[in-house]
């Protein structure tokens, strides 16, 4: 057993050396290339998504339950959102896709319907 | 499940039967009717021109009438602190990131707000027809709010299955394409819409047996307009153009009962009828300046932006539009037990200020 983790350590070993340029030749580097508006927009509503968390951590404890449920949902929103606008031309492509994209919309509304209004800490409490 | 009515009722209606009939859809049947009979089947400008006018006195008022209920009081927004203050701000940022990119921002903004529009009229559908239905004494239990539900919303995916026309079409001066659906689609959802008709028919026709009586017909008026609305109704061009406008109406007059409610409960019996005339002209003047501060004034204070007015206000009209969607879903749930009271009340008992409300 030893010897077939020497030799199966070996082949990764070469493998890497064999690949490894191969691959630092092809790894994109984002950084150095001008960031799309696209890009721009997504990283605007990761940095709202992430705010939106923090808002509820530093909150914890001097807010309702309620209020944490509501600012998890304002993220989702924000999530879906820029999914619609990542994604929403298949809305209008594929003839398909659009029942999938609708009824998924009409799942974040419902969810929203449910927002701030306690239904959901109440489900929880029920249980 | 709704709560028997609290006290016994002096009548089903808030007014009386005509006003609640006209009101609540009866009028936009015979404005469709009308329309549908009499018109050619192209939005015409005059068409366009009404139902902005009309705009200024109901739709603007709906949307400043849920504002002023949340913001009117600081308890109302510490019970609801992320939809008061936390979602402007969303929305705020959704505005700016539509006005930055308005080429594949803005587009998919207004789209969000056209889609969500019809799911909050068939919201209000299904709430105003609990309410009738509270009122009237029809029970609705699990498999009768199924059936309900189930018809108004696959009205609602029937209406997107069949567009008017193939065509992107410029809503609030964004240009939106049109969403293809398969043809299965729309029949399966027309056969869904049927199956659910037919059991809230069944429901209705045994409600009226065990009961010995008809059910009044203004608890199902809500969804039959709802129907003509979204399926005959957005056919037809120029009714088209005022189906948002009777949708405030009825949001409007269920409001105009929340507040007269209220604060009839707060005064005497004596001079009423003058406090009724008199809360409902200052609470419809008070509501028409709000709509116009945020629909006319508020798109305005972006003229510096580098897009056309058309644009600007579309974003702008499609933020308040969702911000309304949200807090129409709290401002019902304000203080339970006081915001129930004054819809099961009628002008009688404003008149009269026998029932107590806890506020």
């Amino acid at each position: 057993m030893p010897i077939a983790r020497t030799v199966a350590g070996l082949l990764f070993v070469l493998a890497l050396l064999c690949c490894g340029p191969v691959l630092a030749q092809e790894l994109p580097k984002p950084l150095s290339d001008p960031v799309t508006g696209r890009e721009a927009f997504l990283a605007v509503v990761i940095v709202a998504m992430m705010f939106g968390g923090l808002v509820s951590f530093f909150l914890f404890g001097r807010v309702s339950e309620k209020t944490h449920v509501a600012l998890a949902l304002l993220s989702v929103l924000a999530g879906g959102f820029s999914l619609l606008v990542l994604f929403g031309s298949f809305l209008y492509e594929n003839p398909v896709a659009a029942i999938f994209v609708l009824l998924l919309l009409i799942g974040m509304f419902k969810l929203m319907s449910l927002f701030e209004s306690g239904r959901a800490g109440r489900k929880q409490s029920k249980e | 499940m709704l709560r028997p009515p609290e006290h016994p009722l002096r009548s089903l209606y808030f007014v009386n039967g005509w006003l609640d009939a006209a009101l609540i859809g009866g009028l936009s049947i015979i404005v469709f009717v009308a329309l549908r009979l009499f018109t050619s089947n192209h939005t015409t400008s005059w068409a366009i021109e009404t139902a902005s006018i009309l705009s200024v006195f109901v739709n603007y008022p709906h949307f400043s009438a849920t504002v002023y209920r949340l913001y009117q009081s600081p308890d109302n927004v510490r019970q609801f602190p992320v939809t008061s203050l936390g979602l402007p701000i969303l929305l705020i940022g959704a505005v700016a990131a539509s006005l930055w990119q308005p080429a594949w921002v803005a587009p998919y903004f207004v789209t969000l707000f056209l889609v969500w529009s019809p799911y909050h009229y068939s919201g209000q559908t299904i709430g105003i027809t609990m309410l009738y239905a509270r009122r009237s004494g029809f029970e609705v239990g699990r498999w009768q709010r199924l059936a309900l539900t189930t018809f108004v919303f696959s009205t609602f995916i029937a209406n997107f299955a069949y567009p008017r026309s193939g065509d992107p079409i410029m809503r609030y001066g964004v240009m939106i394409p049109i969403i293809h659906f398969p043809a299965w689609f729309g029949i399966l959802m027309i056969a869904v819409m049927c199956a659910a008709a037919a059991a809230l028919l069944y429901f209705v026709f045994a409600w009226s047996r065990t009961q010995a009586r008809l059910l009044p017909a203004i608890v199902l008026l809500p969804a039959v307009t709802q129907l003509i609305w979204f399926l005959p109704g957005t056919q037809t061009a120029m009714f088209y153009e005022f189906i948002p406008l009777f949708h405030s109406l009825q949001y409007l007059y269920i409001a105009w009962a929340m507040q007269i409610g209220l604060r009839m409960s707060e005064q005497a019996g004596a001079g009423a009828h003058r406090s009724i005339a008199y809360e409902s002209l200052r609470w419809l003047l008070r509501n028409c300046a709000g709509g116009i501060a945020m629909f006319i004034a508020l798109p305005w204070l972006f003229f510096w932006v580098n897009l056309p007015m058309i644009t600007t206000a579309g974003v702008v009209v499609a933020a308040l539009n969702i911000h309304h969607f949200f807090v129409d879903g709290v401002i019902w749930k304000l203080r339970n037990t006081a915001a129930t009271s004054p819809l099961m009340m009628n002008v009688a008992d404003w008149s009269a200020s026998r029932v107590p409300v806890t506020v």
